[in-house]
Protein backbone atom coordinates (compact mmCIF):
# COMPACT_ATOMS: atom_id res chain seq x y z
CA UNK A 1 0.00 0.00 0.00
CA UNK A 2 1.58 3.58 -0.74
CA UNK A 3 2.24 5.55 2.40
CA UNK A 4 3.38 8.38 0.17
CA UNK A 5 1.43 10.98 2.65
CA UNK A 6 3.77 9.69 5.10
CA UNK A 7 6.98 9.52 3.42
CA UNK A 8 6.36 12.98 2.25
CA UNK A 9 6.18 14.12 5.61
CA UNK A 10 9.01 12.41 6.82
CA UNK A 11 11.57 13.45 3.44
CA UNK A 12 10.80 16.73 4.62
CA UNK A 13 11.73 16.22 8.08
CA UNK A 14 14.73 14.31 7.35
CA UNK A 15 16.88 16.02 10.18
CA UNK A 16 14.09 15.80 12.66
CA UNK A 17 13.79 13.09 15.62
CA UNK A 18 10.93 11.13 15.54
CA UNK A 19 11.93 8.51 18.31
CA UNK A 20 13.71 8.86 21.37
CA UNK A 21 14.69 5.18 22.69
CA UNK A 22 17.31 4.48 25.50
CA UNK A 23 18.02 8.39 25.72
CA UNK A 24 19.13 8.04 22.01
CA UNK A 25 17.87 10.09 19.46
CA UNK A 26 16.75 8.27 15.37
CA UNK A 27 15.70 10.60 13.14
CA UNK A 28 13.17 10.68 9.81
CA UNK A 29 15.79 10.07 7.66
CA UNK A 30 17.20 7.41 9.52
CA UNK A 31 13.51 5.78 9.53
CA UNK A 32 13.28 5.70 5.62
CA UNK A 33 16.56 4.50 5.36
CA UNK A 34 15.52 1.69 7.72
CA UNK A 35 12.66 1.20 6.11
CA UNK A 36 14.15 0.86 2.78
CA UNK A 37 16.92 -1.71 4.57
CA UNK A 38 13.98 -4.05 6.10
CA UNK A 39 13.09 -3.80 2.43
CA UNK A 40 16.11 -5.42 1.16
CA UNK A 41 15.73 -8.48 3.51
CA UNK A 42 14.80 -12.05 2.30
CA UNK A 43 12.92 -12.30 5.44
CA UNK A 44 10.91 -8.97 3.90
CA UNK A 45 10.59 -10.65 0.37
CA UNK A 46 8.55 -13.26 1.45
CA UNK A 47 5.85 -11.51 3.16
CA UNK A 48 3.13 -11.54 0.23
CA UNK A 49 0.39 -9.14 0.58
CA UNK A 50 -2.58 -10.57 3.15
CA UNK A 51 0.09 -12.42 5.08
CA UNK A 52 -0.60 -12.59 8.82
CA UNK A 53 2.50 -11.58 10.40
CA UNK A 54 3.29 -11.29 14.21
CA UNK A 55 5.29 -8.35 15.45
CA UNK A 56 6.45 -8.88 18.50
CA UNK A 57 7.73 -5.63 20.07
CA UNK A 58 7.62 -2.57 21.89
CA UNK A 59 8.03 1.23 20.64
CA UNK A 60 11.63 1.13 19.27
CA UNK A 61 12.87 2.09 16.28
CA UNK A 62 12.71 -0.95 14.21
CA UNK A 63 9.69 -1.76 15.73
CA UNK A 64 8.26 1.46 14.17
CA UNK A 65 10.80 0.91 10.59
CA UNK A 66 9.13 -2.34 10.47
CA UNK A 67 5.51 -1.71 11.04
CA UNK A 68 5.34 0.73 7.85
CA UNK A 69 7.01 -1.41 5.87
CA UNK A 70 4.90 -4.56 6.17
CA UNK A 71 1.81 -1.61 5.68
CA UNK A 72 3.41 -0.76 2.11
CA UNK A 73 3.57 -4.69 1.79
CA UNK A 74 0.02 -5.04 2.49
CA UNK A 75 0.67 -7.63 5.17
CA UNK A 76 -1.81 -8.51 7.96
CA UNK A 77 -0.10 -6.82 11.25
CA UNK A 78 -0.28 -8.55 14.45
CA UNK A 79 1.43 -6.32 17.27
CA UNK A 80 1.81 -7.86 20.45
CA UNK A 81 3.81 -6.27 23.57
CA UNK A 82 6.84 -7.83 25.01
CA UNK A 83 5.57 -8.17 28.00
CA UNK A 84 2.29 -10.15 27.05
CA UNK A 85 2.40 -13.01 29.31
CA UNK A 86 2.95 -16.60 27.92
CA UNK A 87 -0.78 -17.76 28.06
CA UNK A 88 -2.04 -14.70 26.54
CA UNK A 89 0.37 -14.99 23.69
CA UNK A 90 -0.27 -18.82 23.38
CA UNK A 91 -4.06 -18.18 22.96
CA UNK A 92 -3.60 -14.54 20.89
CA UNK A 93 -1.63 -16.72 17.93
CA UNK A 94 -3.83 -19.78 18.38
CA UNK A 95 -6.79 -17.50 17.07
CA UNK A 96 -4.67 -15.18 14.82
CA UNK A 97 -2.28 -18.22 13.34
CA UNK A 98 0.11 -15.98 11.60
CA UNK A 99 2.24 -17.39 9.10
CA UNK A 100 5.77 -15.10 10.02
CA UNK A 101 7.40 -13.71 13.23
CA UNK A 102 8.95 -10.71 13.32
CA UNK A 103 10.38 -10.56 17.21
CA UNK A 104 12.55 -7.62 18.20
CA UNK A 105 14.24 -8.06 21.59
CA UNK A 106 15.69 -5.39 24.18
CA UNK A 107 18.34 -4.45 22.11
CA UNK A 108 16.16 -3.80 19.09
CA UNK A 109 17.76 -7.11 17.05
CA UNK A 110 15.30 -8.59 14.68
CA UNK A 111 14.63 -12.28 14.70
CA UNK A 112 12.72 -13.96 11.79
CA UNK A 113 10.87 -17.50 12.16
CA UNK A 114 8.24 -18.76 10.37
CA UNK A 115 4.83 -20.37 11.73
CA UNK A 116 2.87 -23.70 10.08
CA UNK A 117 -0.32 -22.01 10.42
CA UNK A 118 -2.38 -21.93 7.07
CA UNK A 119 -4.96 -19.50 8.09
CA UNK A 120 -8.31 -19.49 5.60
CA UNK A 121 -10.02 -16.56 7.59
CA UNK A 122 -12.98 -14.54 5.50
CA UNK A 123 -11.40 -11.57 6.47
CA UNK A 124 -8.01 -12.25 5.89
CA UNK A 125 -9.56 -13.17 2.06
CA UNK A 126 -11.23 -9.60 1.91
CA UNK A 127 -7.94 -7.90 2.68
CA UNK A 128 -6.16 -9.61 0.46
CA UNK A 129 -8.21 -8.89 -2.12
CA UNK A 130 -8.59 -5.21 -1.42
CA UNK A 131 -4.74 -5.21 -1.23
CA UNK A 132 -4.92 -3.32 1.48
CA UNK A 133 -2.94 -3.85 4.52
CA UNK A 134 -4.49 -5.08 7.46
CA UNK A 135 -4.10 -5.34 11.83
CA UNK A 136 -5.49 -7.48 14.25
CA UNK A 137 -6.04 -6.36 17.72
CA UNK A 138 -7.08 -8.37 20.72
CA UNK A 139 -9.57 -7.28 22.80
CA UNK A 140 -11.02 -9.34 26.38
CA UNK A 141 -14.87 -10.26 25.65
CA UNK A 142 -17.51 -10.66 28.14
CA UNK A 143 -16.16 -14.24 28.70
CA UNK A 144 -13.12 -13.19 29.41
CA UNK A 145 -11.58 -15.08 26.61
CA UNK A 146 -10.01 -12.93 24.16
CA UNK A 147 -11.52 -12.06 20.65
CA UNK A 148 -9.50 -10.88 17.71
CA UNK A 149 -10.50 -7.82 15.58
CA UNK A 150 -9.83 -7.92 12.28
CA UNK A 151 -8.95 -4.23 10.98
CA UNK A 152 -8.90 -2.75 7.29
CA UNK A 153 -5.89 -0.60 7.80
CA UNK A 154 -6.07 1.44 4.80
CA UNK A 155 -9.44 2.77 7.32
CA UNK A 156 -7.39 3.16 9.95
CA UNK A 157 -4.82 5.96 8.57
CA UNK A 158 -7.63 7.80 6.63
CA UNK A 159 -8.33 9.99 9.44
CA UNK A 160 -4.35 10.62 9.52
CA UNK A 161 -3.95 12.41 6.56
CA UNK A 162 -5.99 15.82 7.64
CA UNK A 163 -2.57 17.37 9.13
CA UNK A 164 -2.80 18.40 13.04
CA UNK A 165 -0.33 19.76 15.78
CA UNK A 166 3.23 18.88 16.12
CA UNK A 167 3.23 17.86 19.44
CA UNK A 168 6.36 15.72 21.26
CA UNK A 169 4.41 12.92 22.52
CA UNK A 170 5.16 10.19 25.60
CA UNK A 171 4.38 6.77 24.32
CA UNK A 172 2.92 5.50 27.02
CA UNK A 173 -0.14 3.15 25.91
CA UNK A 174 1.11 0.13 24.79
CA UNK A 175 2.34 -0.85 20.87
CA UNK A 176 -0.65 -3.65 20.83
CA UNK A 177 -3.27 -0.93 21.86
CA UNK A 178 -5.37 0.92 19.77
CA UNK A 179 -4.48 4.33 22.01
CA UNK A 180 -0.60 2.93 21.27
CA UNK A 181 -0.99 2.55 17.33
CA UNK A 182 -3.24 6.12 17.74
CA UNK A 183 -0.46 7.83 19.45
CA UNK A 184 1.94 6.21 16.76
CA UNK A 185 0.22 7.38 13.97
CA UNK A 186 -0.66 10.62 15.08
CA UNK A 187 2.85 11.71 15.93
CA UNK A 188 4.45 10.27 12.13
CA UNK A 189 1.57 11.78 10.53
CA UNK A 190 2.51 15.32 11.55
CA UNK A 191 6.57 14.93 11.67
CA UNK A 192 6.31 15.10 15.09
CA UNK A 193 8.97 13.25 17.98
CA UNK A 194 7.98 9.96 20.08
CA UNK A 195 9.76 9.74 23.56
CA UNK A 196 9.29 6.09 24.46
CA UNK A 197 9.24 4.85 28.27
CA UNK A 198 11.22 2.06 29.74
CA UNK A 199 8.51 1.70 32.57
CA UNK A 200 5.37 3.35 32.92
CA UNK A 201 6.76 4.23 36.86
CA UNK A 202 5.74 8.03 37.52
CA UNK A 203 9.03 8.70 38.57
CA UNK A 204 10.77 7.82 35.40
CA UNK A 205 7.48 9.68 33.61
CA UNK A 206 8.61 12.64 35.29
CA UNK A 207 12.15 12.48 33.99
CA UNK A 208 11.39 11.69 30.63
CA UNK A 209 8.50 15.08 30.84
CA UNK A 210 11.23 16.77 31.95
CA UNK A 211 14.54 16.29 29.85
CA UNK A 212 12.67 16.05 26.74
CA UNK A 213 9.87 18.95 27.42
CA UNK A 214 6.83 16.60 26.28
CA UNK A 215 3.86 18.63 25.38
CA UNK A 216 1.41 15.78 25.23
CA UNK A 217 0.97 12.99 28.04
CA UNK A 218 -2.18 10.41 26.70
CA UNK A 219 -2.04 8.47 29.96
CA UNK A 220 -4.66 6.26 31.47
CA UNK A 221 -6.44 8.07 35.13
CA UNK A 222 -5.10 5.59 37.40
CA UNK A 223 -1.22 6.28 36.24
CA UNK A 224 -2.38 10.18 36.88
CA UNK A 225 -3.79 9.06 40.54
CA UNK A 226 -0.36 7.68 40.93
CA UNK A 227 1.37 10.86 39.31
CA UNK A 228 -0.06 12.65 42.11
CA UNK A 229 0.54 10.37 44.89
CA UNK A 230 3.99 9.55 43.96
CA UNK A 231 4.69 13.30 44.27
CA UNK A 232 7.08 12.95 41.35
CA UNK A 233 5.30 16.08 39.60
CA UNK A 234 7.08 18.00 42.34
CA UNK A 235 10.29 17.26 42.09
CA UNK A 236 10.87 17.90 38.13
CA UNK A 237 9.74 20.77 35.60
CA UNK A 238 6.50 19.45 33.86
CA UNK A 239 6.31 23.08 32.93
CA UNK A 240 6.54 21.89 28.77
CA UNK A 241 3.04 20.09 29.43
CA UNK A 242 0.83 21.31 26.97
CA UNK A 243 -2.31 18.44 27.59
CA UNK A 244 -2.86 15.48 29.28
CA UNK A 245 -5.15 13.36 27.57
CA UNK A 246 -6.95 10.05 29.53
CA UNK A 247 -8.73 7.58 28.54
CA UNK A 248 -9.35 3.43 28.78
CA UNK A 249 -11.13 3.71 32.06
CA UNK A 250 -12.80 5.94 34.12
CA UNK A 251 -11.77 9.41 35.68
CA UNK A 252 -12.52 9.74 39.24
CA UNK A 253 -14.00 13.41 39.54
CA UNK A 254 -11.34 14.13 42.32
CA UNK A 255 -8.32 12.90 40.46
CA UNK A 256 -9.32 15.56 37.37
CA UNK A 257 -9.88 18.34 39.96
CA UNK A 258 -6.58 17.83 41.80
CA UNK A 259 -4.80 17.56 38.15
CA UNK A 260 -6.12 20.92 37.39
CA UNK A 261 -5.18 22.34 40.64
CA UNK A 262 -1.49 20.73 40.13
CA UNK A 263 -1.61 21.70 36.19
CA UNK A 264 -3.63 24.80 35.88
CA UNK A 265 -2.19 25.70 32.68
CA UNK A 266 -2.84 22.12 30.81
CA UNK A 267 -5.46 20.84 28.83
CA UNK A 268 -6.65 18.20 29.78
CA UNK A 269 -9.11 16.01 28.00
CA UNK A 270 -10.45 13.04 27.89
CA UNK A 271 -10.21 10.30 24.95
CA UNK A 272 -12.40 7.49 24.23
CA UNK A 273 -11.92 4.81 21.42
CA UNK A 274 -12.83 0.62 21.37
CA UNK A 275 -10.61 -2.17 19.68
CA UNK A 276 -13.31 -2.49 17.29
CA UNK A 277 -14.35 1.14 16.68
CA UNK A 278 -10.46 2.86 17.04
CA UNK A 279 -10.06 6.01 18.39
CA UNK A 280 -12.89 8.25 18.34
CA UNK A 281 -11.71 12.50 18.29
CA UNK A 282 -13.17 13.82 20.90
CA UNK A 283 -13.45 17.15 23.38
CA UNK A 284 -13.82 17.84 27.02
CA UNK A 285 -16.31 20.35 27.93
CA UNK A 286 -13.15 22.02 30.01
CA UNK A 287 -10.44 20.80 31.79
CA UNK A 288 -12.36 20.24 34.87
CA UNK A 289 -15.00 18.82 33.31
CA UNK A 290 -16.06 15.11 32.61
CA UNK A 291 -18.47 15.85 30.17
CA UNK A 292 -17.26 15.02 26.86
CA UNK A 293 -18.26 14.80 23.13
CA UNK A 294 -17.15 11.95 21.29
CA UNK A 295 -17.52 11.60 17.24
CA UNK A 296 -15.47 13.17 14.13
CA UNK A 297 -15.35 12.83 11.01
CA UNK A 298 -16.39 9.01 9.98
CA UNK A 299 -18.01 8.44 13.18
CA UNK A 300 -21.67 8.29 14.09
CA UNK A 301 -22.83 8.03 17.66
CA UNK A 302 -25.85 7.34 19.54
CA UNK A 303 -27.62 6.19 22.99
CA UNK A 304 -29.51 3.40 23.18
CA UNK A 305 -31.15 2.51 26.87
CA UNK A 306 -28.27 4.52 28.63
CA UNK A 307 -25.44 2.43 25.93
CA UNK A 308 -23.07 4.01 23.65
CA UNK A 309 -23.71 2.74 20.25
CA UNK A 310 -21.06 4.12 17.70
CA UNK A 311 -21.38 3.69 13.68
CA UNK A 312 -17.73 3.69 12.28
CA UNK A 313 -16.43 4.22 8.23
CA UNK A 314 -13.12 2.70 9.99
CA UNK A 315 -14.62 0.18 12.09
CA UNK A 316 -13.24 -3.27 12.79
CA UNK A 317 -14.60 -6.12 9.48
CA UNK A 318 -15.19 -8.30 12.25
CA UNK A 319 -13.97 -10.75 14.63
CA UNK A 320 -11.62 -14.14 13.83
CA UNK A 321 -13.13 -16.00 16.64
CA UNK A 322 -16.69 -14.51 17.85
CA UNK A 323 -20.02 -13.33 16.14
CA UNK A 324 -19.98 -10.03 15.11
CA UNK A 325 -21.06 -7.50 17.84
CA UNK A 326 -22.84 -4.92 15.12
CA UNK A 327 -26.18 -4.74 14.78
CA UNK A 328 -28.11 -5.13 11.26
CA UNK A 329 -27.52 -1.42 11.13
CA UNK A 330 -23.94 -1.36 11.15
CA UNK A 331 -23.87 0.16 15.26
CA UNK A 332 -21.20 -1.12 17.39
CA UNK A 333 -22.64 -2.07 20.49
CA UNK A 334 -19.91 -0.43 22.91
CA UNK A 335 -21.31 -1.83 26.44
CA UNK A 336 -20.42 1.65 28.02
CA UNK A 337 -23.11 3.16 30.32
CA UNK A 338 -23.47 6.97 29.72
CA UNK A 339 -25.30 10.01 30.85
CA UNK A 340 -26.42 12.97 28.23
CA UNK A 341 -26.21 16.46 28.31
CA UNK A 342 -26.75 18.06 24.45
CA UNK A 343 -24.10 17.01 22.66
CA UNK A 344 -22.06 16.18 25.27
CA UNK A 345 -21.76 12.25 27.14
CA UNK A 346 -20.75 11.37 30.60
CA UNK A 347 -19.33 8.02 31.23
CA UNK A 348 -20.67 5.42 34.01
CA UNK A 349 -18.96 2.45 33.51
CA UNK A 350 -19.44 -1.23 32.03
CA UNK A 351 -22.54 -2.67 31.84
CA UNK A 352 -20.90 -6.18 32.71
CA UNK A 353 -19.65 -6.96 35.23
CA UNK A 354 -15.97 -6.35 34.54
CA UNK A 355 -13.22 -5.48 37.29
CA UNK A 356 -10.80 -2.74 36.05
CA UNK A 357 -7.34 -2.61 37.96
CA UNK A 358 -5.57 0.44 36.56
CA UNK A 359 -7.26 0.44 33.46
CA UNK A 360 -6.25 -3.73 32.87
CA UNK A 361 -9.82 -5.87 33.03
CA UNK A 362 -10.17 -8.92 35.30
CA UNK A 363 -12.82 -11.19 34.57
CA UNK A 364 -14.12 -12.41 38.12
CA UNK A 365 -14.65 -16.11 36.22
CA UNK A 366 -11.04 -16.36 35.60
CA UNK A 367 -10.17 -15.70 39.00
CA UNK A 368 -12.65 -17.94 40.63
CA UNK A 369 -11.43 -20.16 38.29
CA UNK A 370 -7.71 -20.51 40.11
CA UNK A 371 -8.73 -19.72 43.58
CA UNK A 372 -11.16 -22.76 43.25
CA UNK A 373 -8.32 -24.99 42.82
CA UNK A 374 -6.80 -24.15 46.25
CA UNK A 375 -6.59 -27.29 48.53
CA UNK A 376 -9.77 -26.54 51.14
CA UNK A 377 -11.99 -23.78 48.98
CA UNK A 378 -15.22 -24.69 48.78
CA UNK A 379 -17.03 -21.65 47.10
CA UNK A 380 -15.93 -18.27 46.12
CA UNK A 381 -16.92 -15.14 44.33
CA UNK A 382 -14.92 -12.90 42.83
CA UNK A 383 -15.65 -8.83 42.88
CA UNK A 384 -14.60 -5.41 42.37
CA UNK A 385 -14.22 -2.84 45.23
CA UNK A 386 -14.05 0.38 45.00
CA UNK A 387 -10.07 1.74 45.24
CA UNK A 388 -8.69 5.36 45.26
CA UNK A 389 -5.85 4.09 43.73
CA UNK A 390 -6.18 1.76 41.36
CA UNK A 391 -10.10 2.41 40.49
CA UNK A 392 -11.27 -0.92 41.35
CA UNK A 393 -9.14 -3.74 43.32
CA UNK A 394 -9.86 -7.38 42.69
CA UNK A 395 -11.62 -8.82 46.42
CA UNK A 396 -12.91 -12.63 46.49
CA UNK A 397 -15.30 -13.91 49.19
CA UNK A 398 -14.43 -17.62 49.24
CA UNK A 399 -16.36 -20.51 52.09
CA UNK A 400 -13.95 -23.56 52.97
CA UNK A 401 -14.40 -27.10 53.54
CA UNK A 402 -12.76 -27.54 57.06
CA UNK A 403 -12.31 -24.76 59.70
CA UNK A 404 -9.10 -22.64 59.17
CA UNK A 405 -7.86 -19.48 60.16
CA UNK A 406 -9.04 -17.01 57.58
CA UNK A 407 -5.35 -15.51 57.45
CA UNK A 408 -4.05 -18.49 56.69
CA UNK A 409 -6.62 -19.19 54.18
CA UNK A 410 -6.05 -15.71 52.24
CA UNK A 411 -2.28 -15.91 52.68
CA UNK A 412 -2.48 -19.46 50.53
CA UNK A 413 -4.79 -18.23 47.85
CA UNK A 414 -3.09 -15.03 47.12
CA UNK A 415 0.20 -16.64 46.85
CA UNK A 416 -1.63 -19.48 44.91
CA UNK A 417 -2.83 -16.61 42.38
CA UNK A 418 0.42 -15.12 42.56
CA UNK A 419 2.06 -18.09 40.38
CA UNK A 420 -1.15 -18.70 38.43
CA UNK A 421 -2.30 -14.92 37.39
CA UNK A 422 -1.16 -11.78 36.49
CA UNK A 423 -0.11 -9.74 39.60
CA UNK A 424 -3.59 -7.27 39.35
CA UNK A 425 -5.62 -10.04 39.20
CA UNK A 426 -4.38 -11.16 42.47
CA UNK A 427 -6.94 -10.90 44.97
CA UNK A 428 -6.26 -7.76 47.39
CA UNK A 429 -8.48 -8.52 50.00
CA UNK A 430 -9.92 -12.46 51.05
CA UNK A 431 -12.96 -12.62 53.40
CA UNK A 432 -13.58 -15.74 54.81
CA UNK A 433 -17.64 -16.85 55.22
CA UNK A 434 -19.57 -19.68 56.71
CA UNK A 435 -21.30 -20.15 52.77
CA UNK A 436 -21.62 -17.89 49.91
CA UNK A 437 -25.23 -17.09 48.90
CA UNK A 438 -27.17 -17.83 45.74
CA UNK A 439 -29.96 -15.94 43.81
CA UNK A 440 -33.41 -17.51 43.52
CA UNK A 441 -31.96 -18.91 40.10
CA UNK A 442 -29.10 -20.64 41.47
CA UNK A 443 -26.57 -18.38 40.86
CA UNK A 444 -23.98 -16.68 42.40
CA UNK A 445 -25.03 -13.76 43.66
CA UNK A 446 -22.51 -10.66 42.35
CA UNK A 447 -21.14 -8.61 44.89
CA UNK A 448 -20.35 -4.77 44.39
CA UNK B 1 3.54 4.01 68.66
CA UNK B 2 5.52 0.48 68.25
CA UNK B 3 2.37 -1.11 68.08
CA UNK B 4 1.60 0.63 65.15
CA UNK B 5 4.90 0.31 63.82
CA UNK B 6 4.62 -3.89 64.73
CA UNK B 7 1.76 -4.11 62.48
CA UNK B 8 3.21 -2.16 59.62
CA UNK B 9 6.22 -4.80 59.79
CA UNK B 10 3.60 -8.03 60.26
CA UNK B 11 1.72 -6.66 56.74
CA UNK B 12 5.68 -6.36 55.23
CA UNK B 13 6.37 -9.90 56.14
CA UNK B 14 3.07 -10.67 54.54
CA UNK B 15 3.60 -8.80 51.38
CA UNK B 16 7.52 -9.93 51.16
CA UNK B 17 6.25 -13.76 51.09
CA UNK B 18 4.39 -13.84 47.66
CA UNK B 19 7.36 -11.45 46.44
CA UNK B 20 10.76 -12.26 44.93
CA UNK B 21 13.58 -11.43 46.89
CA UNK B 22 14.79 -8.39 45.31
CA UNK B 23 11.29 -7.04 44.97
CA UNK B 24 10.61 -7.18 48.81
CA UNK B 25 10.56 -4.66 51.08
CA UNK B 26 13.28 -3.91 54.10
CA UNK B 27 11.77 -3.91 57.41
CA UNK B 28 12.99 -0.44 59.21
CA UNK B 29 11.33 2.64 60.07
CA UNK B 30 13.30 4.37 57.12
CA UNK B 31 12.35 1.45 54.36
CA UNK B 32 10.40 3.67 51.60
CA UNK B 33 6.79 2.12 50.87
CA UNK B 34 6.13 4.47 47.63
CA UNK B 35 8.79 6.74 46.46
CA UNK B 36 11.82 7.83 44.74
CA UNK B 37 13.98 4.82 45.59
CA UNK B 38 10.30 2.03 46.75
CA UNK B 39 10.39 -1.50 44.80
CA UNK B 40 6.91 -2.12 45.18
CA UNK B 41 5.01 -1.52 42.01
CA UNK B 42 0.96 -0.24 41.77
CA UNK B 43 -0.49 -3.07 42.70
CA UNK B 44 2.48 -4.26 45.37
CA UNK B 45 1.40 -0.99 47.62
CA UNK B 46 -2.47 -1.46 47.23
CA UNK B 47 -1.38 -4.98 48.71
CA UNK B 48 0.40 -3.78 51.67
CA UNK B 49 -1.99 -0.67 52.06
CA UNK B 50 -4.88 -2.71 52.38
CA UNK B 51 -3.39 -5.47 54.66
CA UNK B 52 -2.17 -2.98 57.37
CA UNK B 53 -6.02 -1.43 56.76
CA UNK B 54 -7.27 -4.95 57.71
CA UNK B 55 -4.89 -5.90 60.93
CA UNK B 56 -5.57 -2.34 62.14
CA UNK B 57 -9.28 -3.35 62.21
CA UNK B 58 -8.35 -6.47 64.04
CA UNK B 59 -6.57 -4.55 66.38
CA UNK B 60 -8.57 -1.59 67.39
CA UNK B 61 -11.76 -2.26 65.98
CA UNK B 62 -12.31 1.22 63.90
CA UNK B 63 -12.10 0.85 60.02
CA UNK B 64 -9.06 3.20 59.01
CA UNK B 65 -8.76 4.06 55.08
CA UNK B 66 -5.20 5.09 53.99
CA UNK B 67 -5.11 5.97 50.25
CA UNK B 68 -8.37 8.43 50.65
CA UNK B 69 -8.71 11.95 48.91
CA UNK B 70 -6.96 13.39 52.59
CA UNK B 71 -3.97 10.81 52.26
CA UNK B 72 -3.11 11.88 48.47
CA UNK B 73 -3.55 15.95 49.47
CA UNK B 74 -0.84 15.82 52.13
CA UNK B 75 2.05 18.03 51.83
CA UNK B 76 4.38 15.22 52.27
CA UNK B 77 3.12 11.68 50.98
CA UNK B 78 2.37 10.01 54.57
CA UNK B 79 3.72 6.43 52.46
CA UNK B 80 7.38 7.97 51.84
CA UNK B 81 8.67 5.87 54.88
CA UNK B 82 7.17 3.34 57.83
CA UNK B 83 8.08 6.06 60.18
CA UNK B 84 5.66 8.57 58.11
CA UNK B 85 3.23 6.08 57.71
CA UNK B 86 3.61 4.93 61.27
CA UNK B 87 2.81 8.80 62.33
CA UNK B 88 -0.17 9.12 59.67
CA UNK B 89 -2.09 6.04 61.46
CA UNK B 90 -1.71 7.51 65.07
CA UNK B 91 -3.11 10.86 63.87
CA UNK B 92 -5.79 8.90 62.53
CA UNK B 93 -6.73 5.99 65.23
CA UNK B 94 -6.23 9.70 67.57
CA UNK B 95 -9.23 11.40 65.51
CA UNK B 96 -11.29 7.95 65.68
CA UNK B 97 -10.94 8.51 69.70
Amino acid sequence: MNLDFLTRKFENRLKYPFLIWKDDSYSYGWLLQQIREFQKTPAYSEVKPGCPVLLEADFSPKAVALFLALIQKAAILIPLSQGTGEAKKKESLEIAKPCLRFSLNAQDELEVSPFSHEPHFPYYEELKKRKHPGLVLFSSGSTGKIKAAVHDFAGILEKFKTPRHDFITIAFLLFDHIGGIDTLFYALSNGSLLVTLETRDPELVAQTIQKYQVEVLPVTPSFLNLLILSGAYQRYSLSSLKYITYGTELMPEITLQKLKNIFPNVILFQKYGTTEVGTLRSKSESSDSLWVKVGGEGYQTRVVDGMLEIKADSAMLGYLNAPSPFTSGGWFQTGDLVEVKGEYVKFLGRASELINVGGQKVYPAEVENIIQQVVNVKEVTVYGEKNPLLGQIVCAQVSTNQAEEPEQVAEKIQIFCRQKLESYKVPVKVLVTSCLQTSDRFKKKRIG
Amino acid sequence: MEEITAIIFEAINQINRQLDIDKQLVKSEAAVLYGPSGKLDSIGFVMLIVNIEQRLKKKYKKAITLTNEKAMSQKNSPFLSVRSLTLYIQKLLAEKR
